[in-house]
């Protein structure tokens, strides 16, 4: 009877613990801003990365990954436009980054909304962005860093 | 004709078997279900019962690289080699939609010359006490679950809540008779956990923090409970993991063992023996340590190196060695 007592303890505080999480469940979308994350991105991130060049630079590769991988390429075929994307998103990292850049593009849940993204299609994304990191340069360190800062936009990207 | 009339009623269940096995392998079918799309390393590794997680504690995250979208595995062989024992285990495990883990894995301890005094001494009087005169080996059949509650582990770096699962392992030590000698109160008993994982990618690092409901001795390969009872209580493990790069992981484990044992002697055939009387045979049980290297050269394989720090096991003190983990994910 104890255990069960227990097991009910834990699955009710397990259970608070959800409706904690509830709030911060919310769909990501750029700020405007650095990205808020916990621990904070390194304030030297940017820098690291090589200022607006070295980040242009990543997302080249990150594109370059991406249009080899045949699990997501035809997505970005049929529905993307690469000039543009590789623009927006150099503008996106660096503020996400703490750059002072404005991101003039569509809100993260609005570009993605009609695509259908699956996770599994998300986490090839993110091996293409480690990918880019490696032939760019960039020390896993410093990626993370970008990593973190891109992280929450699953909420709004991935929506199967 | 016996034999084949033997098959023939065999042979309806076989077909069905077969009928369910290519429905579930036909291309199509299972290139739905099959998913290895989790990130490299992201699956964590198999600890020793069996469960995804570390080196010896189970995390919330579900094992394999299946995400939601599917269903993946994993077999593994760890081996431990203790000053007096050796642990080899062998087991397996499925990652339902990255919700639901299921595990099985085989314990097998031997035990070295820990018992042979004993055995030695036993044997000659013709006792049972599950202790041959040689080389005493342990088996255990370890059989988990584990289902995950809620939170995100790797994308959530933007709060603070943790990927949280809730899992349990029923483990059948089957050395009924040197459990027995040992003064455990059991030797089939179950445990219960909940695990949180998150990981914070500003600093590369991995913290898992599980709380074990149990009343397990040395995980149970010495059974469960002691001459008190089976009393299970709320045992803490820690994992720290740090990244050093997308497919390498070091760290350092924790785990909270109880005393069920400590300070007994050895029970041989209702006789409790004075724990000084033949050289030391009182039992004593240390909390688990290890600092544990990680290689993931593809989603198919991971090598995890180890040194644990087991302190006393039993009659044995300063139990310390090396771990070594290979798992094969499909
Ligand atoms: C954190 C990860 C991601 C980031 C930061 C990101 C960023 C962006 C940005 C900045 C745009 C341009 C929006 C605009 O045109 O105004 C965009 C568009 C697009 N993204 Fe992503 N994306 C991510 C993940 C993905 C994934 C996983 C896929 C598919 C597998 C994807 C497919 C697309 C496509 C096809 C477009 C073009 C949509 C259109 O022009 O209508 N993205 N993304």
């Amino acid at each position: 009877m104890k255990s069960l007592k227990v097991i009910t303890q834990i699955a009710a505080s397990a259970m608070l613990l959800f409706a904690a999480a509830q709030p911060a469940l919310a769909a990501q979308d750029p700020t405007g801003s650095k990205q808020t994350t916990y621990p904070g991105i390194s304030s030297d991130a940017l820098e690291k990365f090589g200022g607006e060049a070295g980040v242009h630079n990543w997302v080249e590769a990150l594109f370059y990954y991406i249009m080899l991988d045949n699990r997501i390429n035809k997505i970005f075929i049929e529905h993307g436009n690469v000039a543009r994307q590789i623009a927006l998103n150099t503008q996106l990292e660096q503020m996400v980054l703490g750059g002072a850049v404005q991101y003039e593009g569509a809100s993260m849940s609005a570009a993605h909304a009609d695509l259908g993204i699956t996770l599994t299609q998300f986490n090839a994304v993110v091996e293409a962005a480690y990918n880019a990191c490696e032939r760019v340069n960039t020390p896993y360190s410093v990626c993370n860093q970008l990593i973190a800062a891109l992280a929450p936009f699953e909420r709004s990207i991935v929506t199967r | 004709m016996k034999g084949l009339i033997g098959v023939n009623r065999y042979l309806p269940s076989c077909a069905a078997l077969l009928a369910l096995s290519a429905a579930l392998f036909s291309a199509g079918a299972w290139a739905d279900l099959y998913n290895d799309g989790k990130v490299l390393a992201t699956g964590g590794v198999s600890m020793t019962d069996g469960a995804g997680g570390g080196g010896i504690t189970p995390w919330a995250t579900i094992t394999g690289y299946g995400t939601r979208d599917g269903i993946n595995g994993d077999v593994h062989y760890t081996y431990v080699n203790l000053p007096n024992y050796a642990l080899n285990s062998i087991g397996g495990a499925v990652g339902l939609w990255d919700r639901v883990e299921l595990s099985y894995t085989n314990d097998v301890l031997t035990t070295g010359s820990t018992f042979n005094t004993v055995g030695l001494l036993t044997d000659t009087l013709g006792l049972p006490t599950g202790i041959a005169p040689w080389n005493t080996t342990i088996k255990m059949d370890v059989f988990g679950a584990k289902v995950r509650v809620f939170g995100e582990a790797i994308y959530d770096s933007d709060n603070l809540i943790p990927q949280v699962a809730v899992g349990g392992f029923y483990k059948i030590n089957h050395n009924r008779a040197l459990l027995k000698t040992l003064q455990a109160s059991k030797s089939k008993d179950w445990e219960a956990y909940i695990a949180a994982t998150k990981i914070f990618f500003p600093i590369n690092t991995l913290v898992n923090v599980t709380l074990r409901y149990t009343a397990a001795n040395e995980t149970g390969l010495t059974g469960f409970g002691g001459p008190k009872g089976n009393k299970r209580e709320i045992r803490p493990e820690v994992s720290l993991a740090y990244l050093l790069n997308k497919g390498t992981a070091i760290g350092v484990e924790y785990q909270k063992h109880g005393g069920n044992l400590e300070g007994q002697s050895v029970d041989l055939n209702g006789v409790v023996v004075p724990g000084d009387l033949l050289g030391s045979l009182t039992q004593h049980e240390s909390d688990w340590y290890d600092a544990f290297i990680a290689f993931f050269p593809s989603k198919n394989l991971s090598i995890t190196m180890a040194y644990a720090m087991l302190g006393n096991i039993t009659l044995t003190p300063n139990q310390s060695g090396y771990y070594i983990s290979l798992q094969a994910s499909f």
